[in-house]
């Protein structure tokens, strides 16, 4: 068995003062609450608020969704609710795109207008709980649009809705495609970022190092790209669009993935807080202590949850709620133990949900922040991962930054190499996974879990559902608003399209309409796929 | 970037396996259905397939059965791989007719990924050769296609 850390780091079999001499615990540790932050933000832990709780909900139609979401609510799912969009809806295109009613309702709500959210909301609240909409950058702008107008509608001040419906732009390069250019992504999230931070909104964007991960990097190539993203996304809303870095830092949140590797994976956050805070301050001289403070939350990892046996699934997730509890973050999702199979049934659900409440009711584990600080071996791994992080971060920049190290591919080529040495690792038996590689027995003796997926027909259903709506909707006032957006569309890049965007959606114009008339201004394809013409007179 | 405008570009960037190995000749063509975005199996399985000697025609993510179809006969693979993750299984199915359609039962088509159990029985009546669950090994991919495909020339 292989003794090293997931970055190829050799292990020792104990550690000792020696091996963090020089540690300095002000200047490299301070007490929860202090600068650099490498044992959290607040001097009381959990003690005042225990991390969000919550489901991942999101599959088949919008009152599909709806419904499970108010179940979540019924189970106990305190704080936010977390909505994953569809394949369509990454893209975008409609439901009832030709290649779209193949798969509206897969993997995740089909969200494509106005008219679908109000199904999802329906009897859910905005207020009082944080709103997470996950899904593809492209669709950023126009879920923000989403939150402002039915805020608007229900008679909510802005200011009182709190979450995150905004995501980075290299989420595609990270296998969450959507098939819009990086130069379109950018430009949205950079409007849709602008606006949030200059109607102070206080909703985060996720600028995500759990996609890289989720699909093979390893823990110091993740530390890595995060700090690149963040510095460059930071930077331009600085630079590009004028913001005050002081409101920007209250922009990004991290969705860090903890995987099965329990210290090393308690290390990387902690590691990251102190990243963060000193590129804060000594980078874009933060003047305001929050700035030092990157909102991070733990997704447990999905990649870990095996198709074989999957009932041992419940105890890795286990473990690895426990890591994110005690490395200390602001929410944790989890991957259930069908993770490897389907969407979470209602009864894998509530293992996920009764792990966390059992992490945190049963263990202790709220009582005391960062209890691992000073353990020889966890201090020493937290110096490890940041000094082998700082290494590929600089690497990135001498290329040029995040954007200039995605179009050279160099990120794509470390991440592939990494995904190809963790298969390779596996099949050769240098790591166990129980069930897998050890301790396997026949698929015959395994236990059968309840499956919850989509049926063919149901994508279908989903489609010709919005066909016929949209048969309903106010044209004229849709083509004068999409006109608006089209000539919007043509300006500079730093021309912000968000107050066009939300007028469109507010008529009840789609995302594959909204986006496909952007494209069409800036010379694309108004289909992505090709597969549709442009339907409206521009 | 992969962008779906890019098609062309993808379609362009096949990968070609190398012809050193032993059974000289089998060519696999390598893809992802629909809209279903990851990628990073197929790539995996690529590699492994070009290691074993064999010949790969990666076409990528964002493939439709009739654009999958149109490539295997212009490259006249044995072999179609299809990767799938948490997808709608309804795709295969069409492209097991579709090839049906074209008289290119010859063609096996295997499956790899997260697929349901009850869904792989499915698949497997429906015609797919073969299905590798998620950790399936290299060696038992790379068998299976070796002792199934027989191409006449070789």
């Amino acid at each position: 068995m292989k003794r090293e850390t997931d970055y190829g780091h050799p292990i020792k079999t104990f550690y000792h003062p020696k091996d963090i001499e020089g540690l300095d615990y002000n200047r490299d540790l301070g007490d929860p609450g202090s600068y650099p932050y490498t044992r959290g933000y607040y001097p009381d832990g959990y003690r005042k608020r225990v991390w969000t709780q919550r489901m991942t909900a999101g599959l088949g139609s919008s009152k599909q969704t709806n419904e499970v979401l108010r179940r979540y609510r019924e189970m106990g799912q305190r704080g936010g609710m977390l909505v994953i969009c569809d394949r369509t809806n990454a893209m975008p295109i409609d439901p009832d795109h030709p290649i779209g009613r193949r798969e509206a309702g897969v993997l995740g709500w089909p969200g494509a207008s106005l008219y679908e959210f109000e199904q999802l909301m329906d009897d859910i609240p905005l207020t009082g709980q944080s709103i997470t909409l996950l899904g593809s950058c492209a669709m950023s702008s126009i879920r923000l649009a989403y939150i402002v107008v039915l805020a608007e509608k229900r008679g909510i001040h802005l200011k009182d809705v709190h979450g995150s419906v905004t995501e980075y732009p290299f989420c595609t390069t990270f296998g969450q495609t959507d098939a819009q250019p990086l130069d379109l992504d950018l430009k949205l999230w950079l409007d849709s970022s602008e606006y949030i931070v200059r109607n102070k909104i206080r909703m985060r964007s996720g600028i995500l190092s759990q996609h890289f991960q989720e699909s093979g990097g390893n823990n110091a190539q993740a530390l890595a790209v995060e700090m690149a993203m963040l510095k460059e996304l930071c930077g331009l809303l600085v630079h590009e669009r004028g913001l005050d870095f002081d409101d920007v830092a209250l922009l990004p949140y991290e969705l860090v993935s903890v995987g099965s590797r329990f210290f090393e994976d308690i290390a990387k956050i902690r590691a990251l807080r102190r990243m963060w805070a000193k590129m804060a301050r000594e980078t874009f001289k933060a003047k305001k202590e929050k700035s030092c403070q990157l909102l991070i939350s733990v997704h447990t990892s999905g990649r870990t949850m095996t198709y074989q046996q999957p009932l041992n699934n419940i105890a890795r997730c286990a473990i690895q709620t426990l890591a994110g509890a005690i490395a200390g973050c602001t929410a944790i999702d989890n991957a259930c133990l069908d993770n490897a199979h389907a969407e979470p049934s209602p009864l894998a659900a509530r293992m996920s949900l009764n792990t966390q409440h059992i992490v945190a009711d049963e263990t202790g584990v709220t009582d005391v922040a960062d209890p691992l600080a000073g353990s020889y071996f966890v201090e020493y791994l937290t110096n490890k991962v940041e000094e082998e992080a700082y290494k590929i971060w600089n690497k990135i920049e001498e290329i040029g930054g995040m954007i200039a190290a995605v179009e050279k591919g160099f990120v794509q080529k470390m991440l592939k190499e990494s995904a190809q040495e963790k298969h390779r690792e596996v099949e050769s038996g240098e790591r166990l996974v129980v069930g897998v590689n050890e301790l396997v027995i026949p698929p015959e003796e395994d236990f059968q879990i309840p499956i919850q997926e989509l049926k063919t027909g149901d994508s279908e259903e989903i489609a010709r559902r919005m066909e016929e709506w949209k048969k309903t909707r106010n044209m004229p006032l849709i083509n004068q608003k999409i006109a608006q957006l089209y000539v919007d569309a043509k300006k500079e890049d730093t021309y912000n399209l968000m107050p066009s965007i939300i007028e469109a959606v507010k008529a009840y114009a789609t995302a594959g309409e909204i986006i496909g008339v952007i494209r069409k201004a800036r010379g694309l394809s108004y289909d992505p796929l090709q597969a549709i013409d442009c339907p409206f007179d521009l | 970037m992969r962008g779906v405008t890019h098609r062309q570009d993808i379609i362009n960037k096949q990968i070609r396996g190398s012809h050193m190995g032993k059974r000289k000749g089998i060519k696999v063509l390598v893809s992802v259905l629909g809209l279903d975005g990851h990628s990073t199996g197929a790539e995996i399985v690529s590699r492994m397939l070009m290691d074993a000697g064999m010949e790969v025609v990666y076409l990528g993510i964002y493939q439709t059965p009739e654009m999958i179809v149109q490539a295997a006969i212009q490259e006249d693979v044995d072999v179609i791989g299809i990767s799938s993750h948490a997808s709608n299984y309804g795709q295969i199915v069409d492209l097991l007719g579709l090839l049906k359609k074209n008289h290119l039962n010859d063609i096996h088509v295997i499956c790899g990924g997260t697929i349901p159990n009850q869904q792989a029985q499915e698949l497997k009546k429906k015609g797919v050769s073969e299905i590798f669950l998620p950790q399936s090994t290299s060696t038992s991919i790379v068998n299976y296609i070796e002792s199934n495909v027989k191409r006449p020339d070789v």
